[in-house]
C-alpha cells in the first residue's frame, strides 16, 4: 500500500497546477479559492454557527405529545413552525442544512489537495492526524442534525444507530444508554441529541485548535469577495432545493423509508448492506489506514526508495544576536526564543524544535547574521556556488 | 556578455530540461539558474552578493503566490525584495536589476521569455561593474 509519490506528481504537474494557472489568469492568485481550501471550510462553520444560533432559539427538543395532534409543542412542531410561521425560517434552515453539505465537501477538497500536493506527512502529521479525527466528528454532528428533526427519518435513524451500537461486544449497552439517554427513546434522548450536536460543534473548535497550532499565520478567512461569492452560491441551493420535512416521528409506527443526505447520511446506507460488526470494522479500518498514511516507510519516491528525512536547521550559537526575525518568520513555529547562556552579550538565543522544521531554510533568508543554516545546504556553500559561477568564463 | 542570476525554487519551474551541466540555460548563455529548497531561503545578502560579484542583474522565482509548499516562503521573500519586512536589500542596490517571479513547476516557458526579456532590459543598463564604478 506503499504510496509513490510519482503519481501524485504526476497528477499535480498534469491536472491540479495547469488548472490552477488557468484559474490565476481569470482571478489572479489572490482571489485563487485553490488558495484558502483550508479556509473554505472554515468559512461554512461560521455560518453553521450563526444559522444554528438562530435555529437554537425556536427550537424545542422533547417528543412530548407526539401522538396526540398538530398543536403539540415538541422538536418535530417547532422545527415545523421555524419552516412554515417564521419569516426566512425555511431559509435558514436550508442555509443550516447545506453549509453543512458545503463543509464536508470543502474539506474533502481541502484533505485531496493537501494529499495530491504532498502536503500531509513529516512535519505536517498532527494537522493530518486532527484533520481526520475533525471530519469524522464533523460527519457525526451532521447526523445529530438530522435527528434533532425528529421526522420519521430521525426515528429510522435513531433506531438503526441504536442498533449498530447495541452490536458492539462489551461497551453496547452502555453506549446504546449514552446515546438515547436512556432505556427508551424519551425526551432526554432529544435534549442528548441537542446537547451533542451543539457541544460537539464547540469542540470542534478545540480540534481546530489543535489542527491549527503548529502553524503560524494559519490562512483563516479568504478574502471577502470569495465569501461573497461562496454565500451566494449557498443561498442559490437553498432557493433552488428548498428543504422540507417529513411526517412526524411517531414512536409506535416503523417507517422504512428516507432520503440519504450523501455527505452526512451514508454510514446509514452502509448499515443497510452490512452486518453491524462489518461496519464498525470497516470503518476502523479506513480510519486507521488513512491515520497512518504519513508514516515514513508508506512514501515512497521515484525508485521506490523511501524519501530522505528532514534535516531540521541549525543555529551558529557563536553568530546569532537574538534578533528573533526566523522567530517571527518560521511557517511551522519551529524556533523558539530562550535566554541567552549566561556571558553572552546578547539576551536571547534561537533555538530549532528539530520535529516541528520542515527545513525549507526559511529562517536562513530572515537571518541577517549568517546565524541559521540548513545542514545539507549551508549558505555559505550556496554564497560560494553562486561566485564560482559568476566567476567562470 | 551580460550576467543573470536566476535563484530559483526548486519546487518553482522545472527547469531540467533547459539547463546543462554547468547550471547555465542551454539558449542563454551567461545566465545561471541556483537551486533552494524554497524562495524563502534566499536571503537579500544572496542577490546583493551576486550582485557584486559579477551579475548584471538576479532573477529569484518562487511558486505562485498563495502556493508556496511551505506556506509562507515566497510571499516572504516578496516583502522582503518590497522592502516590507526585514532584512531587507540595502539602500544601494540597483532595484532595476532584480527581478521576482512567481510562476509555478508547468511555467518554465513563461520563466524563460521573462528572462530574456530581463536580459535585454539589463544589456540597455550596461554592465553592473561599470555603474558600480561610476558612483
Amino acid at each position: 500500500m506503499a504510496q509513490h509519490k510519482v503519481y501524485t506528481d504526476a497528477v499535480t504537474k498534469y491536472v491540479t497546477l495547469p488548472l490552477e494557472n488557468a484559474v490565476n489568469a481569470m482571478l489572479t492568485s489572490k482571489y485563487n479559492p485553490f488558495y484558502y481550501h483550508g479556509a473554505l471550510p472554515q468559512f461554512f462553520l461560521w455560518v453553521l454557527f450563526l444559522s444554528g444560533l438562530l435555529l437554537f432559539a425556536y427550537y424545542i427538543p422533547t417528543i412530548d405529545n407526539a401522538y396526540s395532534s398538530k398543536e403539540a409543542i415538541n422538536a418535530f412542531t417547532s422545527v415545523d413552525y421555524i419552516t412554515n410561521v417564521i419569516p426566512f425560517g425555511v431559509v435558514i434552515r436550508g442555509i443550516h442544512r447545506y453549509a453543512g453539505d458545503a463543509m464536508v465537501l470543502t474539506i474533502i477538497l481541502h484533505a485531496l489537495r493537501v494529499w495530491f500536493t504532498d502536503r500531509y506527512r513529516q512535519y505536517r502529521w498532527v494537522q493530518w492526524f486532527s484533520g481526520i479525527v475533525l471530519l469524522l466528528v464533523v460527519f457525526f454532528i451532521g447526523q445529530t442534525g438530522y435527528y434533532l428533526v425528529w421526522d420519521e427519518r430521525s426515528l429510522v435513524l435513531t433506531r438503526m444507530t441504536v442498533t449498530a451500537l447495541e452490536a458492539i461486544p462489551g461497551v453496547g449497552p452502555a453506549l446504546k444508554a449514552w446515546f438515547i439517554n436512556g432505556e427508551t427513546i424519551s425526551n432526554l434522548t432529544l435534549s442528548n441529541y441537542l446537547f451533542i450536536h451543539i457541544g460537539l460543534s464547540f469542540g470542534l473548535l478545540f480540534g481546530l485548535w489543535m489542527h491549527y497550532v503548529r502553524m503560524a499565520r494559519p490562512v483563516l478567512t479568504p478574502p471577502p469577495v470569495i465569501n461573497y461569492a461562496l454565500m451566494a452560491i449557498l443561498l442559490a441551493v437553498v432557493f433552488m432545493n428548498p428543504i422540507d420535512m417529513g411526517q412526524m416521528a411517531v414512536l409506535t409506527s416503523q417507517p422504512t423509508q428516507f432520503e440519504i443526505d450523501w455527505f452526512f447520511l451514508w454510514p446509514y446506507a452502509l448499515l443497510l448492506q452490512w452486518p453491524p460488526m462489518t461496519f464498525w470494522l470497516v470503518m476502523a479500518a479506513v480510519t486507521i489506514f488513512f491515520s497512518i498514511l504519513p508514516l515514513p516507510f508508506l512514501v515512497r519516491g521515484a525508485s521506490g526508495t523511501e524519501l530522505p528525512p528532514v534535516e531540521a536547521a541549525e543555529v551558529v550559537l557563536t553568530k546569532c544576536t537574538g534578533c528573533s526575525l526566523c522567530d517571527k518568520d518560521c511557517p511551522y513555529e519551529a524556533i523558539e526564543m530562550v535566554p541567552a547562556p549566561a556571558g553572552s552579550r546578547f539576551k536571547l538565543l534561537a533555538t530549532v524544535l528539530p520535529h516541528r522544521c520542515s527545513s525549507c531554510g526559511l529562517c536562513v533568508g530572515a537571518c541577517a547574521f549568517d546565524a541559521i543554516d540548513l545542514p545539507n545546504n549551508q549558505d555559505a556553500e550556496v554564497n560560494n556556488k553562486i561566485k564560482a559561477l559568476l566567476a567562470q568564463s | 556578455m551580460t550576467k543573470v542570476m536566476t535563484l530559483i525554487c526548486e519546487r518553482s519551474c522545472d527547469l531540467d530540461q533547459y539547463v546543462d551541466e554547468k547550471s547555465q540555460l542551454k539558449d542563454m548563455p551567461g545566465c545561471y539558474v541556483v537551486k533552494f529548497p524554497c524562495s524563502g531561503m534566499i536571503q537579500p545578502l544572496m542577490i546583493e552578493g551576486a550582485l557584486k560579484n559579477g551579475a548584471d542583474g538576479v532573477v529569484v522565482t518562487g511558486c505562485q503566490i498563495g502556493d508556496c509548499y511551505y506556506r509562507e516562503g515566497n510571499k516572504m521573500l516578496r516583502e522582503r525584495l518590497l522592502g516590507e519586512r526585514p532584512p531587507g536589500l540595502k539602500k544601494n542596490v540597483d532595484r532595476r536589476r532584480v527581478l521576482g517571479l512567481w510562476l509555478s513547476k508547468v511555467q518554465p516557458k513563461k520563466l524563460l521569455s521573462d528572462v530574456k526579456e530581463f536580459a535585454g532590459e539589463l544589456e540597455k543598463l550596461g554592465p553592473a561593474a561599470a555603474a558600480a564604478d561610476k558612483k
